[in-house]
């Protein structure tokens, strides 16, 4: 018998985006059948159907069979516009009438309901509105939006999180629920201390910082790029005694308010000590002295790490060009499914068909 | 009334800053009791990060700690005292579920492993959160946010191509990013447990949970040897793309065009309708002045009414909200999303409210963060049926305490 923890779970994805392509990822990595019904062409590059759709079953069905399919699933996903589903016959709180253990996860830009539901958005312009990208970037430069496509994949990880937390609801209470989640709030409710600190005390918005909280919370360039070091208050005497400059064992750079004071002081000291210094060998002061120091590396890089091999993060795709290597497991301790065959748009219908419906080929 | 999700679930909450205390905030919206035990000497340093200045009991007043520790109960015990420690594993006996973010060595030097909890409460969940994971070479690195976002790839993806610096994320971004990942890991430990009667222990990396928020980045390098490509704010798939400064100090709008369709609108509402017709290619090659053309029609707009504007004629827009402005956006007010929500030692303010709406269930904020060590005589006493002069004791032996012993420790 199998030991993954979501075998014998049945999961449909509806909408074809990252959000719930990603949610749906991790869902198939530990378990479940998950069948994908093609979106819009074009939702997903060549890269993203790689790393999202690897694992999965390709369906496309008429409406009135994929409400067949979704009655037979413990858990829907879909990321389309408000509405979209009940245009099509497949109205989540009917769905849910139909079968109450049924979970569905609707994953949008702003959520079901109020003024901007019906807005259309990319990553860009939803992230704009979840509030991280007005302190993201350089102070002198326009707010800057993350890399890859953060406002989307926080969607598809809430979403993957949630859609277990109900089906955990579900398999107790024997109910299951309709879950809205809104890209906009994802962001809006974790903007550290500086949401909570405008709203409490400041009355003010917080301005961007670029790479500087301040001159022991930040990235510097060094010999081979860039490196980093993030010290709370407690750490900030190791890290000077790591750069061995005695000025700066002086109450004024020790004290967490004289420090900040003093901050273009204690910066010109940590650009001169990265500058002569390999990631490498500065990462590797770290753990001795107790000092969180850290390298940007790329993901070129990263396929190279040793930490990740012994650990085993990666899975292997195939694909027509060869086989990539993508992030598998997110966490250890449960069985996980390598995600390694993709299928083509709708290949798998017919044996979907004959698996879930019992129509015969 | 429909009951929410993880009624019925308790958690022993171990985690401190962000991370794990993220994932619990979560775990107690979606209904579980979450009981934040801290060290009266080893506290949870979120309480006083941020310097506050002539407050009575900091400890009690950060905002910080008090947004993303709602909803919780606190119970002190120190686990570096036999005592401390032999209580912690009583209180495990009533647990369902435990979680720490600890540096990866810190559990084993508690003496608190999952061998050892497991024998107090052998189908536990626990859930270990270190920046780097519990095995391989690097697992004794130290990791907050930031330093996640750099060695997971996400800075190098992050930044304009002019300068060729690699970006952090405004915030910490690695930890609320691994506190969502771990309410999976939680919750996928109750499924399992439920099926097999067997606990899990889950050794989550705060840096792998990270990587899998590029896993496109990952098939570019490994089949065509791609380094990431710093864009700015433009796209790699369509154009224009960018953030534009409006009317005010400081106010921008981010507007995506994916289509001939969408540019021709766009063209329309900036008072550019010469440019319309303009193919992808074209506005590729002339972005640097299609971005003058549309900056010179935001400079002029308030961001919220060229939001609406070009939302109106079918164009995606989204105004670049600040921390201020965030808190007064009609559709998050529309919506019910801030909360005012009071607090014994701080004046209210408002809090987001869970991002899982659970249209059925409706989850709700119920209770402000707990002041320090609020429930632990409560806790203590119902659920190991502790008396009065067993908590005195304690208290005396600052196992217990309502204060921190070490208040300028932070």
């Amino acid at each position: 018998m199998s030991d993954l923890p979501l075998d014998g779970v049945r999961v449909v994805e509806v909408g074809g985006g990252i959000s719930a392509a990603f949610a749906t990822r991790w869902l198939a990595g530990y378990g479940a059948e998950v069948i994908r019904t093609e979106g819009p062409a074009g939702l997903l590059t060549p890269d993203e159907e790689v790393y999202l759709l690897a694992g999965k079953r390709r369906v496309a069905v008429p409406d009135a069979e994929l409400r067949e399919l979704i009655l037979r699933a413990d858990i829907l996903v879909e990321d389309g516009r408000p509405g979209a589903l009940a245009a099509r016959g497949l109205d989540p709180v009917a769905l849910r009438a139909a079968k109450p253990e049924l979970v569905v996860v609707s994953i949008t830009p702003c959520g079901q309901s109020g003024p901007y539901a019906l807005q259309e958005h990319t990553n860009i312009t939803v992230h704009a509105l979840g509030g991280i990208m007005s302190i993201t970037g350089m102070p002198h430069l326009p707010p800057l939006v993350n890399g890859g496509s953060q406002a989307y994949q926080l969607g598809g990880m809430n979403g993957f999180s949630a859609a277990v937390t109900a089906y955990y609801g579900a398999l107790v209470q024997g109910e299951g629920d309709w879950i809205d989640i809104s890209l906009q709030e994802c962001a809006a409710g974790m903007l550290e201390l500086y949401g909570p600190r405008t709203e409490h005390t400041t009355k003010e918005a917080h301005v961007r910082m670029g790479n500087h909280t301040s001159a022991t919370w930040g990235i510097y360039p060094c010999v081979d790029g860039f490196a980093g070091v993030c010290c709370l208050a407690r750490q900030v005497p190791s890290l000077y005694q790591v750069v061995g400059e005695p000025e700066l064992m002086q109450e004024k750079y020790l004290d967490p308010l004289q420090r900040l004071e003093n901050d273009p002081i204690v910066a010109a000291y940590m650009y001169a000590w990265f500058a002569e210094r390999t990631r490498a060998e500065i990462i590797a002061l770290g753990p001795p002295n107790k000092v969180p120091f850290a390298g940007v590396f790329t993901p070129g890089e990263l396929l190279d790490s040793e930490q990740l091999r012994v650990r085993g993060l990666f899975d292997q795709v195939s694909t027509p060009s060869g086989v990539a290597k993508v992030p598998g497991r997110p966490f250890l301790g449960f069985e996980w499914r390598p995600l390694g065959h993709l299928s083509g748009p709708a290949e798998d219908t017919e044996a979907v068909r004959r698996d879930w419906l019992g129509v015969p080929a | 009334m429909k009951q929410l999700p993880l009624a019925g679930v308790r958690v022993a909450d171990l985690s401190m800053m962000w991370a794990g205390p993220y994932a619990t905030r979560i775990l107690a919206e979606m209904g579980a009791e979450v009981l934040k035990i801290e060290s009266p000497r080893a506290w949870d340093n979120i309480r006083t990060l941020v310097p506050q200045e002539n407050a009575p009991e900091p400890w009690n007043s950060a905002f910080y700690f008090n947004d993303y520790n709602r909803d919780k109960k606190s119970v002190t015990l120190d686990l570096a005292q036999a005592r401390g420690r032999e209580v912690f594993l009583d209180l495990i006996r009533h647990c369902d579920v435990l979680i720490e973010n600890y540096r990866a060595d810190v559990m084993e030097n508690l003496g608190l492993t999952y061998d050892v909890v497991t024998q107090y409460r052998p189908d536990l969940v626990m859930v270990s959160m270190a920046g780097f994971g519990k095995t391989g070479p690097e697992r004794d690195y130290v990791g907050f946010g930031p330093i996640i976002e750099q060695m997971a790839g996400l800075a190098s993806k992050t930044g304009f191509p002019e300068d060729g610096i690699p970006m952090k994320t405004g915030i910490s971004y690695g930890d609320p990013v691994a506190g969502i990942a771990a309410v999976g890991a939680v919750v996928l430990g109750l499924i399992q447990r439920r099926k097999t009667g067997r606990g899990t222990w889950v050794d989550l990396a705060q840096r792998e949970t990270m990587a899998a928020q590029i896993g496109e980045a990952f098939v570019a390098a490994s089949l065509r040897g791609e380094d990431p490509v710093r864009r700015g704010n433009r796209s790699a798939r369509w154009a224009p793309q960018g953030v534009y400064r409006c009317a005010g100090t400081e106010q921008w709008l981010a507007v995506s065009v994916r289509s001939d369709t969408e540019w021709d609108a766009l063209a329309g509402v900036i008072g550019a309708a010469e440019l319309a017709g303009l193919p992808l290619d074209q506005r590729r090659a002339r972005h640097d002045e299609l971005d003058a053309r549309i900056e010179a029609w935001t400079a002029a707009q308030d961001p919220q009414d060229a939001m609406e504007a070009l939302q109106a004629a079918g164009v995606p827009a989204g105004r670049v909200l600040d921390t201020l402005a965030i808190h007064d956006d009609k559709h998050l007010t529309a919506r019910g999303y801030w909360v005012d929500l009071p607090h014994p030692k701080s004046p209210p303010w408002r809090q987001p409210s869970t991002s899982w709406r659970m249209l059925e269930a409706n989850p709700q904020l119920r209770r402000h963060a707990p002041l320090f060590g609020e429930h632990t005589r409560e806790v203590l006493s119902s659920l190991l049926g502790l008396t009065a002069t067993d908590l005195a004791a304690l208290e005396s032996a600052q196992v217990i305490a309502d204060a921190p012993i070490n208040p300028t420790v932070g």
